[in-house]
């Protein structure tokens, strides 16, 4: 198998955009993924949401095009552009045929330089983005993650979520000059990175890229380390009513103090892959396929990049009134997973299916872009893609299990459920 | 090797190829297979396509397709928990994605595999054709399994009321019920009952396998002979589906009120089956209304802040379906007001048709939605199992050349045809406030 090392031509070009380029054999189609620093971490402190806005706004005008020539330019084509931000960064997406691509590399430098920000689009998305929100209202999910994570984290950590009706009065505060400010202080090349798979040259793609964004001026920025850390785990149950729902969403877990980068990350990742990283982890194998309480529940690490100390969790549905049962079938199988351990043969498997997955993953130009886009991000260099698998085989036993001990406490655990209970 | 020779297999008859994708018949039990090689990435997608879905199914046993695709992976002769092979495990612990799916027409079960695997995932599926344990002491803890999947769905009011448009759509047809079925049949439906399903049903003569990706043919078609080759076709004839929807002489309303924060409308119109050549003027019709921000409704609804989102469906599927116009409402929109911004859009297009522009921009919109269903083994494979469903694989490869020849005046025309208020079918939820 051909490395990415061989395959992805990296360019950084005098204004700081780095560009990440993977010519393959599919035919036609290209895509192309990317991201700016500046997300809700670089918001003024008392409006978290601004870069969202910002973001959702940028297919609304430029000073150049209105919003519906910007969707003609690209729907004429069959291309598409879309925008949106997380924590940290302003991320920006399209898909197209292999000769539309210089229509959306323009646009997309026109859409994140030069947008319009109208009155009349600010106060219709602001009209959507409130009533997205209320519909979560009713999302049990949403709503047991949001608390979950209000109890590991204190405001002002990057894991912390605001409350639903805190979020609307966020998002319906936003003013038009906010957008022209966090658009100014954040915006610019500096910290682009760009990655394209797919029918390209990448000779071509980065002559288009550096055309359609010279003259930007470069901003230094970067992501700021977290200044609050997690609250000390704590036992707790929360339960939040919803009427009118026939299956219950739970989330338990803890933070776990430590981010991506330290040297335990990938012996506790594995640990918690083992206990319900997939369907044949302990969890889907117990508590859904051997007793039927779920139709779903599983285990992963979260919040843990960019410095962030994160945590882990498991999250399963049930029917309201077996929600208990499902419970108590859980927590034995975290006793059992920290008390015994986990084996060399599942800890094997486990190591293969992550080798194997690795594989599947460049299945298609949106999983290759996704997972080089992730790594560029993290300011690793394109060799560590070819190297993870290996990292993944050097964990031992001893490692996944003393991570476990260390950083689990099933006395500690927080648990949410919402739902009709 | 000339493109005669090169289709010669032991133990096949070479039927077509369409966009490079060929057809052959196992002459031993007429399984019939697709073939793609394409080594893009080291990855190779397996799929089986039994024709066989939730409109095979009449009240009593609705929902048990679905529940017996969940049973197919509690083990098989050679793959079970007992020998430490189940089926999970042994495809996961080499990093396949695996899953299945049911729906109306057609029950799919796939792998994407690293493509040194392939051979695995074939033998597999081989084995649980006929081969399934079907335990009843699998079925009880599978049905709560399957019950929690439907909780979820009720979860959703989307959901609830998109089953609602379809049960009052259709009345004696099968697609009245919804893939997942009625509570009561599930939690009721009897293991034999399965086992009949299965042995109806499940036969290599009811079924098409694809095989996409990084592997030789040759050795690929090989292995299909080798494991499926111990299947028989059916002892019986494949039972099928008779029952006519009966024509619909007036328009039909339904309401679903439950505590909630927002409304959504629905308006359904019935479709002609998948295969007719309406199918693509419909299609560009979906693309005109509701893809994008050009789109007709898309001004119309979204940008005067009526609703969050608007999006339509027209699934091609082996029988009539539906067309249907879904807008999520803000807080505060009236249901009737969008109903009538829907409906007068309609008229507009009747009386006046679309233009040119509009139905250039709705191919290009095809058009790369066709070109990125190419893009990976399992966007191949799983665009031809939907083709498969509806009876002919090659709807799929020549699906954008039937789109080029849509022109206004077909746009017109399915209007005229199928979009009157006496075939219609309307569906508001109404989001009650919280009991105190």
């Amino acid at each position: 198998m051909s490395s990415f090392s061989n395959q992805v031509i990296t360019n950084d070009d005098e204004g700081g955009i780095k560009t990440y380029v993977m010519p393959t054999k599919v035919k036609d189609v290209v895509t192309i993924s990317g991201s700016m620093i500046g997300g809700s971490i670089h918001c003024d402190k008392t409006n978290s949401k601004t870069a969202a806005l910002v973001s959702s706004m940028l297919d609304k005008g430029t000073e150049k095009k209105d919003k519906y020539e910007i969707s003609e330019t690209l729907e004429s084509v069959g291309a598409e552009l879309s925008f949106s931000s997380t924590r940290y960064h302003t991320n920006f997406t399209g898909f197209c045929l292999k000769q539309d691509i210089s229509i959306v590399v323009s646009l997309l430098a026109e859409q994140l330089m030069i947008p319009s920000f109208s009155s009349d689009e600010l106060v219709t998305l602001q009209s959507r983005l409130c009533g997205n929100l209320e519909r979560d209202k009713e999302n049990t999910k949403k709503l047991a993650m949001i608390h979950f994570l209000r109890t590991l984290f204190p405001e002002g950590h990057p894991n912390y979520r605001e409350t639903i009706n805190d979020s609307i009065d966020l998002v319906s505060k936003i003013t038009k000059e906010d957008l022209f400010n966090f658009h100014k202080k954040q915006y610019g090349p500096g910290s682009i990175k760009i990655a394209a798979v797919g029918d390209l040259s990448p000779e071509e793609f980065n002559k288009q890229i550096q055309s359609s964004m010279s003259g930007w001026k470069n901003k230094e920025t970067t992501i700021p380390k977290a200044g609050e850390k997690a609250r000390q785990p704590r036992e707790g149950n929360e339960t939040i009513n919803v009427q009118d729902k026939t299956s219950a969403d739970l989330y338990i877990g803890q933070a776990i103090g430590i981010d991506r980068e330290h040297k335990d990350y990938y012996a506790l990742m594995l640990g918690i892959y083992i206990l319900g990283g997939n369907f044949s982890a302990r969890l889907m194998q117990t508590v859904r396929d051997k007793q039927g309480l779920t139709y779903g529940i599983g285990s992963s690490i979260a919040g843990v990049s960019f410095g962030a100390d994160g945590y882990w969790s498991i999250w399963g549905t049930f029917a309201p009134d077996i929600i208990n049962k499902g419970i108590k079938a859980t927590k034995e199988q975290i006793n059992l997973w920290f008390n015994k351990g986990v084996t060399e043969a599942e800890l094997s498997a486990k190591k293969t299916t992550i080798g194997g997955s690795y594989k599947v993953s460049m299945d298609s130009t949106a999983g290759l872009v996704a997972k080089i886009l992730s790594n560029a991000e993290h300011g690793r260099e394109i060799s560590y893609l070819d190297e993870y698998p290996k990292i993944i085989e050097s964990v031992s036993l001893s490692e996944v299990n003393g991570a476990i001990k260390k950083y689990v406490n099933p006395n500690k655990l927080y648990m949410v459920s919402a739902g009709t209970l | 090797m000339s493109q005669k020779n090169n289709n010669k297999f032991s133990g096949y008859d070479f039927v077509k190829e369409s966009a490079g994708i060929e057809e052959y018949t196992l002459v031993k039990n007429s399984l019939r297979v697709l073939v793609l090689e394409d080594h893009s990435a080291p990855v190779a997608t397996f799929m089986v396509t039994y024709h066989v879905g939730s409109r095979n199914e009449a009240i009593g046993y609705t929902g048990s397709t679905h529940l017996l695709e969940h049973l197919m992976f509690k083990g098989s002769r050679n793959f079970n928990k007992d020998k430490n092979t189940a089926i999970w495990t042994e495809l996961q612990n080499i990093g396949a994605q695996i899953n299945a799916t049911t729906w109306n027409d057609r029950t799919n079960y796939f792998e994407v595999v690293p493509s040194e695997h392939l051979d695995k995932a074939i033998a597999i599926e081989a084995d649980r054709m006929r081969h399934a344990f079907l335990k009843d002491e699998d079925r009880q803890p599978e049905m709560t399994v399957v019950r929690n999947e439907f909780e979820r769905g009720e979860n959703s009011p989307f959901d609830v009321l998109d089953k609602n448009i379809w049960a009052t759509a259709y009345q004696a047809h099968p697609y009245h019920h919804s893939t997942i079925g009625w509570r009561s049949d599930i939690e009721n439906v009897s293991t034999e009952r399965l086992k009949s399903f299965y042995d109806t049903y499940y036969w290599p003569n009811n079924a098409t396998v694809t095989v996409i990706g990084d592997f030789n043919k040759k050795k690929a078609l090989a292995s299909i002979n080798k494991y499926f080759s111990e299947h028989p076709p059916s002892h019986e004839p494949i039972p099928p589906v008779y029952t006519d929807e009966p024509d619909q002489e007036g328009p039909r309303r339904i309401i679903v009120k439950r505590t909630g924060q927002t409304g959504i409308v629905g308006i359904a119109h019935k479709t002609p089956k998948g295969l007719d050549d309406d199918t693509y003027s419909i299609q560009v019709l979906g693309k005109i209304l509701a893809e994008g921000k050009t789109s007709r409704l898309n001004k119309l609804i979204i940008d005067k802040g009526l609703a969050t989102s608007i999006f339509m469906y027209d699934f091609p599927f082996l029988d009539s379906g539906l067309f249907i116009s879904y807008a999520f409402l803000t807080p505060g929109t009236d249901h009737k007001k969008i109903e009538d911004i829907i409906i007068k859009e309609y008229k507009n297009i009747l009386e006046n048709g679309v233009s040119d522009a509009e139905i250039k921009r709705a191919q290009a919109q095809i058009s790369a939605t066709v070109a990125f269903s190419r893009d990976g083994t399992y966007a191949v494979a799983s665009a031809l199992n939907e083709a498969i469903a509806i009876g002919d694989w090659t709807f799929y490869t020549n699906f954008m050349e039937n789109i080029n020849k849509v022109t206004g005046a077909s746009v017109k025309e399915v209007i005229k045809k199928y979009f009157s208020e006496d075939q219609s079918t309307t569906g508001w939820f109404i989001a009650k406030e919280p009991r105190v």
